[in-house]
């Protein structure tokens, strides 16, 4: 593409059109609409986000940052922390499977496209309808499933149970955070050579030292990238908790909590605060993730 | 709203992986020991037989329970064998549709899902095509700007809205002041499909030889840019009308009556027929997304006879000024 532009370019300096200069030097004024509506919509609400945070009355601090850590908040980082790493970690697992079980079962042909279709679909499924599907399914009265087990004597809210604990918001979570992942490794799985598995076998190598030495060392890049995606994914999300739980131990409901009322100016720095180490988890995962996806990526383009 | 990486997924790619037919490869293999890399391939299917079996439960449970929920009048400690096939109706369906709140709600999110996706459009199309045209360097710093919204999720976006509303309720007491907003939510999906689709088509070529035919930037868009993205124009469309329909996030913090924020009061208020109304939503987004994906698949398969087979010249088409 750039070569074409720099044929493109001499080209017309030769037939006499302008010098390129003035051309590249005038082309990013076309971007400006576009840096235009993002500076107005996401940067400036974003930045104001920090300001707010930041600012007291008498300058600037970073006492509502460090406010935003403590006591109930703290809690609520750590609950969130917690239990996005779990549904991650479970998303990684499970996703990673799930996509090796489409790219190696090939015998009924419609079963992968049926697989990744899916996924596509699930993976964008989040907010209230998913939350309301797991009440009929697993919720403490209503649940069809909860009502089967307490029938095998199984009784799950009995145990600690609950789908706005940990192991409640893991398993909704996992609905649309696993068929994520699959689309996330399944490039990377097809992208295993048959070949190298055959070399590994010539050197004499067993299955266990193929995935051993080749094929987890390829994928890392892919695995530890969907755990980060998962995680901010998981960690972000909020209509779907918050339809299954009212309490504030999660980041993102404590968050809609402070901007319950309509809050004047000031008045809630610590609300803020909370919002800004949203936003700096989130940047910072993303980032990893697009570094990952670009090692990952090194293996997928031969 | 969950994240996804739906549009660049090679789904007819070739299986390297596949055990069984793993067989195009160089020709030392013929004697290569096929068995010992990867011993009783017989028990080697029974692993994803069984993750592929219990994910289909996990995946097809809670939304048969939902449809259960929803469209059958049995509380579930009282399901049992005789109870299972009785009183079936869809009349709770029709119960949520005669809400007086309803149809305003569904409006005001249609509304909202037709705006959004016209100012998507009418924002990236021109900008990504005189990306791809103009500044081709700077592709990579556009992408990155376009996951900017995964950084700054639903809920902290909303917290910037609200810190700036005193300064603007002009604008945000709209209920179109979404519109917006909800550009940005679908502005990762949005622009890798239309990226996708200017990726896929030989845009300077199109521009040069509508150009040179004496047609204007409005006409070239309009006759030759847009029928050529019809598929990546149709998904980012679909994509951002499910992006919109199912966001609650910002609109029940702005208190804004949309569908969603009338799904969740009105679930409180009629459980039954709130549930029926979710299936209904979950059905149309799926819906929307099935749609999506038969569409990107023809686009996939439609790429390939875009270089004509028998043409042995070879297919430069860079436009090169001679």
């Amino acid at each position: 593409m750039t070569a074409v532009i720099n044929t493109e370019v001499e080209g017309g300096r030769t037939a006499g059109a302008p010098p390129s200069s003035t051309r590249r030097n005038w082309a990013w004024v076309g971007l400006v609409p576009f840096f235009a509506f993002l500076l107005l919509f996401l940067i400036i609400p974003a930045l104001t986000v920090f300001f707010n945070a930041l600012r007291t009355e008498d300058g600037f601090s970073l006492a509502a940052l460090g406010e935003a850590f403590t006591g109930q908040n703290r809690e609520a980082f750590k609950f969130s922390i917690m239990f996005s790493a779990g549904a991650a970690f479970v998303g990684v697992i499970w996703g990673t499977l799930l996509a090796y079980a489409a790219a190696v079962l090939i015998r009924p042909k419609w079963l992968r496209n049926l697989i990744t279709s899916f996924c596509g679909v699930a993976a964008n499924m989040g907010g209230l309808p998913l939350a309301f599907a797991f009440i009929t399914l697993l919720g403490a009265r209503a649940g069809v499933l909860t009502n089967i087990l307490n029938w095998f004597g199984l009784r799950l809210y009995d145990h600690g149970f609950d789908l706005g604990n940990t192991a409640g918001l893991i398993v909704v979570y996992s609905y649309f955070n696993v068929p994520l992942m699959v689309l996330i490794t399944l490039p990377a799985i097809d992208g295993l050579r048959q070949s190298w598995r055959e070399a590994c076998a010539n050197l004499g190598g067993t299955t266990w030292t193929y995935w051993r030495r080749v094929g987890l060392p390829v994928l890392t890049p892919s695995l530890l990238g969907g755990f980060l995606l998962l995680f901010a994914n998981s960690f972000a999300a909020y209509a779907t908790a918050a339809v299954l739980t009212d309490n504030s131990k999660i980041v993102s409901l404590r968050i809609a909590f402070f901007l319950g009322g309509d809050v004047a100016i000031g008045e809630d720095a610590v609300g803020f605060g909370l919002v800004a180490w949203m936003i700096i988890i989130m940047a910072v995962c993303m980032t990893l993730y697009w570094v990952a996806r670009r090692r990952a990526e090194r293996w997928q383009s031969l | 709203m969950a994240v996804a990486v739906t549009m660049d997924l090679p789904i007819d790619a070739p299986l390297p992986l596949d055990p069984e037919l793993g067989a195009t490869t160089t020709a030392p293999t013929a004697l290569a020991p096929q068995s010992v890399g990867r011993p009783n391939a017989k028990y080697s299917r029974i692993v994803p037989i069984a993750v592929v079996t219990i994910s289909a439960f996990f995946f097809l449970l809670p939304l048969l329970t939902l449809a259960r929920h929803s469209l059958q009048n049995v509380p579930a400690f009282l399901l049992g064998k005789d109870t299972i096939l009785k009183k079936w109706s869809l009349e709770p369906l029709w119960r949520a549709f005669d809400d007086p709140d309803f149809m305003p709600a569904l409006k005001l999110s249609l509304t909202l899902a037709v705006g959004t996706v016209f100012l998507t459009l009418a924002l990236l199309v021109p900008t990504a095509v005189w990306t791809h045209l103009r500044l081709p360097k700077m592709r990579t710093f556009i992408e990155f700007i376009t996951v900017l919204p995964y950084m700054i999720p639903a809920i902290a976006l909303v917290a910037g809205i609200v810190i700036v509303k005193p300064h603007a309720r002009w604008f945000l007491n709209s209920n179109f002041a979404l519109i917006p907003f909800y550009v940005v939510l679908a502005l990762p999906f949005t622009y890798r499909s239309i990226d996708a689709g200017l990726r896929a088509i030989d845009l300077r070529t199109l521009v040069d030889a509508s150009r040179s035919l004496g047609a204007g930037w409005g006409t070239t868009l309009r006759k030759v840019l847009i029928p050529n993205l019809r598929t990546s124009i149709i998904s980012a469309s679909f994509l951002t009308a499910a992006v919109v329909i199912g966001e609650y996030t910002i609109a029940s913090t702005l208190l804004k009556r949309t569908l969603p924020q009338f799904q969740r009061e009105y679930t409180q208020r009629e459980p039954q027929a709130g549930y029926a109304l979710n299936l209904l939503a979950l059905l149309v987004t799926t819906l929307l997304f099935v749609l999506l994906s038969v569409l990107t698949k023809k686009r996939d398969q439609s790429r390939k006879p875009y270089v004509p087979p028998a043409d042995t010249t070879p297919h430069t088409s860079t436009g090169t000024p001679t």
